[in-house]
């Protein structure tokens, strides 16, 4: 009996401890690897569309690609430290979070490239480590003139994360400097619920801004942001993605969701790759902005006809941010 | 300093809770709803001797099933027989969990915060597992949510009654059933022979024995059936609230379940009490930002930062639990395995 007990106790720690490291790379040609936050690799967000721009560059520059899931905090570094001794040539990590582990163990290791995603590289910055940032605000600043567009109310909302982390503020903050472009006097309701993992929460902030008459709800949140798009939708008001296209990547709230604010994650991931290979050792920070194509609206989706006017308007914003006339605030 | 500025601030404040209390009530038993279930099967089982800490992991296996059944079935049989079927399906799986839970406890004779760590863990890894596997590869979403009823507006719109209506009505099905259930429940165990062996059993299961109560049968029974309202709670997660499943969504609501159920002592009703408690308190922290308050409150509440409202549901629980209700006294044989034959 006791020995069934240890069993099922086994099976369950290790069934919990499953989705660890990806298959080490084979062949030749350069080793790119990548640490995902926490959390599993296909999460539709963050941790997949990397993935899938370190596998674009890994082919690009000819080598290959291998990937070690995070499952805690507390892992960062030793997960960094485990493709190191493995002697990759290049190491993206993904993350805010990953960032201070990041940045010891590109200080440790001169010879290995390091990139950074959501990762702001501080002064002074090792040679070899790339912070790839996003101009969040202005994939905010899209989603607010896209909201202002389609709201009948004139009240909209946002639902934020954790407010201490700053790309959270600066969609937001862009978000609702769109709007107020559009319509200078609508409403933005904001709530940022200080969580990323709590739907509950979320669907209660957005079911609040609904009853303040908001008729479009812009999610910053993740698995709580999730909750508010379902609320919207059970509302029958339009919810406003982040990230990734969700209309692609939440199926469950996929019914009302009108656009989304991306970051074109695969697509930075896949270019310092490439960079990496052009012109070797890549330091500082990369800007992924509306000039090079690193953040977009997603395509607008459910409004059929699209409001008139409203893809020349998201044009030409698009367009005054990659000339550098129009720049969003971001906090 | 301003004497009468800690009075003003107390009158604008009670004006404000007032003017939002519309806002409030609606949302405060949605958010209540999971930790209420899972506060009732923690009272149940810790009522029969049995302690169960395996509460979050049963909800989350039965979020997950439950998620899942409507998942698979609700392009053949329909959006609402799906969600139907999946709330029956995850009732069953947290009725399942606690046959596994009152053998680990009841029969096994193991030690029983271990056997809720396996249900955590196990859980946990397994709705991930499966998740990973049918799920999010699919890209398909789920069946959607139990439809709520809609009190009409003139009812709602009521000053005073309105929001109090809507409070407990303008629900779904589950959210509604937990009052339900919390008043059957306390009415069965404090006046029913049910209930009385219950208590008998948790308290002193060697004179229930005696007297000829079935101890390991009554503890048994009322695992599974509190196992099964945790079960209950998993469905409100995914088939009434959120209409999705994600890894490890229940987020420690089994934990905040067990200090509602100690906060209400062990009762029913009282249970219910911490879990509104609870959920008043993060409905609060929800308003604060979307309808802020005017005037030098307003300039007050703005002022403290957001993480300040999102740890006062946590912080409420922990100044209430260490003083407020005074000493809570478990009952005499919560934990202890019953051996027919031990002595003393």
């Amino acid at each position: 009996m006791k020995r069934s007990i240890a069993l099922v106790l086994l099976a369950g720690l290790v069934v919990s401890a499953c989705g660890g490291a990806g298959l080490p790379g084979l062949g030749g040609g350069p080793k790119i690897g990548m640490v995902t936050d926490i959390g599993q690799l296909e999460d539709k967000s963050f941790n997949e569309f990397s993935w899938k721009g370190v596998q674009d560059g890994a082919k690009a520059v000819g080598g290959n690609a291998t990937v070690v899931v995070t499952k805690d905090t507390a892992d960062y570094a030793a997960n960094i430290q485990s493709l190191v001794d493995q002697k990759f040539d290049v190491i993206v990590t993904v993350g805010f979070l990953i960032g201070s582990d990041t940045l010891k163990a590109a200080q440790a290791n001169p010879n290995v490239q390091f990139f950074g995603i959501d990762q702001f590289v501080a002064d002074p910055a090792p040679a070899n480590y790339q912070g790839l940032l996003f101009a969040e605000n202005q994939a905010g600043y899209l989603a607010g003139i896209v909201a202002a567009n389609i709201t009948k109310s004139n009240t909209i909302g946002a639902v934020g994360g954790v407010s201490a982390v700053p790309p959270v503020v600066a969609f937001i903050k862009g978000y609702e400097a769109g709007a107020k472009a559009e319509k200078p006097n609508i409403k933005v309701l904001v709530n940022y619920t200080e969580d990323f993992n709590a739907p509950d929460k979320g669907e209660a902030s957005a079911k609040t801004m609904i009853g303040q008459g908001a008729d479009v709800i812009f999610q910053v949140a993740g698995l709580t942001g999730a909750g508010a798009l379902r609320a919207a939708c059970n509302a029958n008001v339009w919810g406003i993605g982040v990230d990734v296209d969700q209309y692609l990547s939440l199926p469950d709230a996929q019914k009302c969701i009108v656009t989304s604010a991306e970051k074109k994650l695969q697509v930075a991931a896949n270019d310092a790759i490439k960079r990496w290979k052009d012109s070797g050792k890549q330091g500082g920070n990369f800007f992924n902005d509306a000039k090079n194509g690193g953040i977009a609206a997603s395509p607008i989706r459910n409004i059929s006809p699209v409001p008139a006017g409203l893809q020349a308007k998201l044009d030409k914003a698009l367009a005054d941010m990659k000339a550098g006339t129009l720049n969003p605030p971001s906090k | 300093m301003d004497v009468l500025l800690i009075p003003r601030l107390l009158i604008e404040l009670v004006g404000y809770v007032l003017t939002v209390a519309p806002d409030i009530l609606p949302i405060v038993l949605a958010l209540a709803t999971p930790l209420a279930l899972g506060a009732l099967c923690g009272v149940l089982n810790e009522r029969s001797g049995v302690v169960n800490i395996g509460i979050e992991g049963i909800m989350l296996a039965s979020a997950f099933t439950g998620y899942l059944t409507g998942f698979a079935l609700h392009s053949t049989v329909g959006a609402l027989p799906s969600l139907v079927l999946g709330v029956a399906v995850a009732v069953l799986t947290g009725a399942v969990l606690g046959l596994f839970h009152a053998w680990l406890c009841v029969s096994v004779r193991a030690d029983q915060i271990i056997a809720g760590t396996i249900l955590n863990i196990g859980a946990f890894g397994l709705t991930a597992y499966f998740n990973k596997l049918i799920i999010t590869q699919s890209g398909l979403g789920g069946a959607g949510v139990l439809p709520g009823l809609r009190i009409a507006p003139e009812i709602a719109g009521l000053p005073l009654v309105g929001p109090i209506v809507t409070m407990f009505f303008q629900q779904g099905p589950i959210a509604m059933s937990v009052l339900f259930l919390v008043i059957v429940l306390q009415v069965l165990l404090f006046r029913s022979r049910w209930g009385l062996r219950t208590r008998a059993v948790g308290e002193h299961p060697k004179a229930a024995d005696t007297v000829g109560i079935d101890v390991y049968r009554l503890r048994y029974l009322n695992v599974i059936a509190g196992c099964a309202l945790a079960g209950l709670a998993g469905a409100y997660l995914t088939l009434e609230s959120t209409g999705s499943f994600q890894n490890g969504m229940t987020g420690g609501r089994g934990f905040i379940a067990l200090a509602a159920m100690i906060f209400g002592r062990w009762t029913p009703v009282g249970a219910l009490g911490g879990a509104l408690l609870f959920g008043t308190f993060t409905a609060l922290g929800v308003i604060v930002s979307v309808r802020p308050a005017g005037g030098e409150l307003g300039a007050l509440l703005q002022g403290i930062p957001t993480f300040w409202y999102a740890a006062l549901p946590y912080l409420v629980t922990i100044v209430i639990l260490a003083g407020a209700v005074g000493r809570a006294i478990p009952p005499a044989a919560d934990g202890i395995p019953y051996e027919k034959e031990a002595r003393a």
